[in-house]
């Protein structure tokens, strides 16, 4: 069931279409990488680090080469000396002197077949001094603690990360004077919450298939980024961007966890020293383990004060992020997580502290709306012991907190129109709050929020002399349809069907540079380039048109495939007679909108977060039942309020809402990455890390809240595919807390935790 | 050690050599060429690899090649009728149950296999059904739909 509140813009009827790539899907004939086969093609395997932490004395490739069937081992040696990440630059492709985690390669190889190099990957003898793994992320900040990285300091990096020793990334948001405030709160509440790390677990294990002509590189590859793809590969193989190509065939989803350059360096290096084409794909174990994106576990220590009414006056909070061995793309975890612990609450006085922790365990990077799941996990529970305490309901405490048009945020950023009050009301009303329920049954609710994020994105849309177009663009599609539901956005501004134009899409070569697949802004970025490119085909056309019907610009308009005279549609030109005889191709970007003006004076690690653009807001409300016995959980409906501004594909938008509600309850109840003793993980497969699997999914029904938010995306919309998976676990938890009179404070709640907890008397945690 | 046998896939008889040792979804893939059948764990969790045997689900990824000879085969490219879709796969595209589509061949197969079973299922018996393929992306929504929608058609 879904329902909509609507504003009163007008635009064109939303078109729930099928998407253009879902014949070739499934009819099975679509091409994924790993189902592409090059001629004479080799077959890539790694070594990994035998020990999470250990420096390298001794690397010998000579029995692996000498094993028939290998044609190239590769090692830090063969390759240019280069450091590579994001916000700070730490990482080698292949180990120099150190491995950091267990998934930290040593050495590739490539052979004529898959069996061969896997062998001869385990042939190359290593030998380690072993040093002490640092696991635990939070006593790594300790001053005597080892270092990950002991030269860190020499490392090229963004200079607002705030990097000392261990500790990565450091952000802190600082409003009025939270101390003062606490002291003169009518009522204090404390929690601390721990969170395990969690897994993107695409269905797609990633594949890298490499091939040489002369000095360039095509990579085919099973990444959300390809143009960071690229610029990764120049880097570290020393070559221009220009001399990589970075094709994506069909990808199987990424959730982020196909964010960021990587494999793509190892594989383009194999193939250069084979001088062979070479593919990688990953065993599902490999997509476990060694990738270098998973979602962080954190420490996070929450005190809020209120009045006796509910009014929040002051917020501290501590909170300690796992980095893992590497920064990646995730060196903004810090000030993301601590604008989270924030939420969009009203409060005047502010101190967050953030840190984001190097350890040996697998780096941490974007999973699918990086840090905010676990962070309003913790949040949404600590506002429940809030209500509580106050002995409030825990909606009536949200509906007098959350924040309202007018309101300022932990920024001082002043919020213009939301939805984040009728997120609430809905999902409450859906879910029918506050009816009589079995008494091992209840409703939790959470709220949250996420910004859009404004980058530059550039587009092509070109005609065919047969009147059909091909849309040009560097948006990257990961599953969503966000970049399938292009041609009927064009199609509508030309006047013609959806089906009249194709896509040429996931081609670094064809297209302007894109951020790909990530941080939910394909139609907020790609479609408003694509929508300017239109423009520019379109008054190309009209220009034509105009000389033809000598009439002016102004008085045509574009309708049913032809250029017609307004009021006149008898005197018109077909498109597809301009298009016969000349050339029409537009190109756009798109202005960029403004970030909304924040006063963030007191605030250190400054990234660029501390102002959440068009906000995206949510509320879940969720029933379940618990069974106190044996700590088993079960989820059995969950009512979903989401304003991401205007819906412009329902069927889309609503597969965005029930796989991240899906992956939600994963996260809240059985998905975690359980660590050895030297942050090795001890369930890298999918029988011992439990997925949702179709008969555990519950009854999803969504209420959308379309309110029209200035600064928004391409007619009215904002971004949607990372927050429904944020609120879910939040209120999954204050369900169980109902339930079992305590609440439940490290994720997942497994059975085990939510039984020791429900056979507690003293709430001691397990 | 090499093995030449035939495999009927599809309605297409192709003889192949092959390991002894080799999986079916690997022969398949890699040596026939038909690469609609996905692998995503090899190890029957993930149920993407899954094809028919004489009409009866399996995941090819835990089945040996020669247990397939003298069986019927299908794949998801056996699934249409030349162009022309089977109601089930134009129901998961019109009902929203593919985003990424890989796991949408295992589920087909799934689904296929059920439906000859039972024609006329409840949404629970659907879901219990499926619950051997796991799909990241939809939350099962608009599957369990699809498999609903093309049992009433």
């Amino acid at each position: 069931m879904t329902q909509a509140t609507k504003d009163t813009t007008t635009y064109p009827t939303p078109v729930s279409a099928i998407r253009s790539d879902g014949k070739e899907k499934v009819m099975g004939t679509g091409r994924y990488t790993a189902d592409l086969t090059l001629t004479g093609q080799l077959y890539a395997a790694f070594r990994y680090a035998d020990h999470p932490h250990a420096r390298l004395l001794r690397v010998d490739t000579t029995k692996a080469k000498a094993l028939p069937g290998v044609v190239a081992v590769v090692t830090h040696a063969d390759v240019p000396e280069v450091l590579y990440g994001g916000m700070v630059q730490d990482r080698y492709l292949f180990a120099k002197d150190t491995v950091r985690f267990e998934g930290d390669i040593i050495a590739g190889v490539a052979a004529t077949t898959e069996a061969i190099a896997r062998s001869a990957a385990a042939l190359i003898e290593v030998e380690y001094e072993v040093l002490p793994a640092i696991t635990d992320f939070e006593a790594a900040m300790n001053a005597d603690s080892p270092l990950v990285h002991p030269g860190w300091a020499e490392y090229s990096r963004n200079d607002d990360v705030g990097s000392t020793g261990n500790t990565m990334g450091y952000s802190t948001i600082v409003k009025g004077d939270a101390d003062a405030a606490m002291a003169g709160a009518d009522v204090v509440v404390k929690g601390r919450y721990v969170t395990d790390p969690v897994q993107g677990v695409p269905i797609e294990p990633r594949a890298v298939l490499a091939q040489w002509s002369g000095d360039k590189v095509t990579v085919w590859t099973s990444t959300q980024v390809p143009y960071a793809a690229r610029s990764g590969v120049a880097l570290t193989m020393g070559i221009p961007e220009s001399n990589v190509r970075v094709i994506v065939p069909l990808l199987g989803g990424g959730f982020g966890a196909k964010c960021d350059f990587h494999f793509e360096g190892h594989v383009a290096a194999l193939a250069r020293a084979s001088r062979r084409p070479v593919k990688l794909v990953f065993s599902r174990k490999e997509e476990f383990f060694a990738v270098g994106h998973r979602r962080e576990g954190m420490v996070l220590e929450f005190e809020t004060g209120a009045k006796k009414d509910g009014t929040l006056v002051s917020r501290r909070a501590r909170l300690v992020l796992d980095k893992g061995a590497y920064c990646g793309e995730g060196g903004f975890f810090a000030q993301m997580a601590a604008m989270h612990a924030c939420g969009p609450y009203k409060i005047e006085n502010i101190h967050v502290a953030s840190f984001l922790n190097y350890s040996n365990n697998q780096p941490s990077s974007s999973i699918r709306a990086p840090t905010a799941p676990q962070v309003c996990w913790a949040l949404e529970q600590h506002m429940d012991a809030l209500a509580s305490a106050l002995g409030m309901d825990p909606v009536d405490l949200r509906r007098k907190t959350l924040v309202d048009e007018g309101d300022e945020g932990p920024t001082r950023q002043v919020f213009d129109r939301v939805g984040l009050k009728e997120t609430l009301e809905r999902a409450v009303e859906l879910i029918g709050y506050g009816k009589e329920l079995p008494d091992d049954e209840a409703i939790g609710v959470a709220s949250g929020w996420w910004p859009c994020f404004a980058v530059p994105s550039g587009a092509y849309v070109k005609m065919n002399p047969d009147g059909t177009g091909t849309i040009v663009t560097g948006a990257q599609e990961n599953g969503s349809g966000a970049v399938m539901a292009m041609p009927q956005f064009v199609a509508e501004e030309l006047g013609m069907r959806a089906e009249d134009f194709s896509i040429l899409y996931q081609d670094t070569d064809a297209a302007p540079w894109d951020m790909g697949s990530s941080g939910s802004q394909t139609t907020f970025n790609s479609v408003r380039a694509v929508l300017d490119a239109t423009a520019d085909v379109r008054n190309q056309l009209i220009a034509a048109a105009a000389d033809l019907l000598e009439a002016a610009p102004e008085d045509l308009e574009l309708v049913s495939g032809n250029v017609q005279v307004k009021g006149t549609p008898t005197k018109n030109v077909a498109i597809a007679t301009l298009t016969a005889g000349g050339t029409f191709h537009g190109r756009g970007s798109g202005p960029l909108p403004d970030s909304p003006p924040v006063q963030a004076e007191g605030c250190v690690g400054r990234l660029g977060n501390e102002s959440f653009l068009a906000p995206q807001f949510f509320t879940h409300a969720v029933r379940v039942k618990v069974d106190r016995d044996t700590g088993v959980v079960r989820v059995l409906q969950v009512a979903a309020g989401h304003d991401s501004g205007r819906i412009l594909n329902p069927t889309g938008a609503a597969g965005q809402i029930y796989g991240g509600i899906v992956m939600g309850i994963g996260q809240a109840i059985s998905e975690g990455t359980m660590l050895d003793d030297v942050g090795r993980q001890r369930n890298p497969g999918l029988l011992d890390y439990k997925l949702v699997t179709c008969s555990d999914a519950p009854q999803m029904d969504i209420a959308w809240v379309e309110i029209d938010t200035p600064n928004a995306g391409p007619r009215g919309s904002k971004g949607i595919g990372e927050p429904p998976c944020v609120p879910t676990a939040g209120a999954v938890a204050n369900a169980i807390a109902k339930v079992i009179g305590q609440p439940v404070t490290h994720l997942p709640m497994t059975p085990e935790r939510v039984w020791a907890q429900a056979n507690t008397s003293n709430g001691a945690q397990s | 050690m090499k093995t030449e046998t035939t495999l009927n896939v599809n309605g297409l008889a192709y003889e192949v050599t092959i390991d002894a040792h080799a999986t079916l979804s690997k022969t398949v893939r890699e040596t026939i060429g038909l690469t609609g059948t996905k692998e995503g764990c090899d190890d029957s969790e993930c149920g993407a690899c899954m094809m028919l045997i004489d009409g009866k689900p399996v995941n090819s990824c835990s089945y040996f090649t020669l247990q397939a000879a003298g069986h019927a085969i299908t794949t998801v490219e056996g699934l249409s009728d030349g162009d022309e879709l089977s109601p089930l796969q134009t129901s998961f595209l019109t009902c929203g149950g593919v985003q990424c589509g890989f796991c949408t061949p295992g589920m087909l197969i799934s689904a296929t296999a059920f439906l000859a079973e039972n024609p006329d299922p409840t949404e629970d018996q659907v879901r219990i059904a499926l619950s051997g393929n796991l799909c990241r992306c939809t939350g099962y929504d608009g599957i369990v739909k699809a498999v609903l929608d093309a049992a009433k058609a």
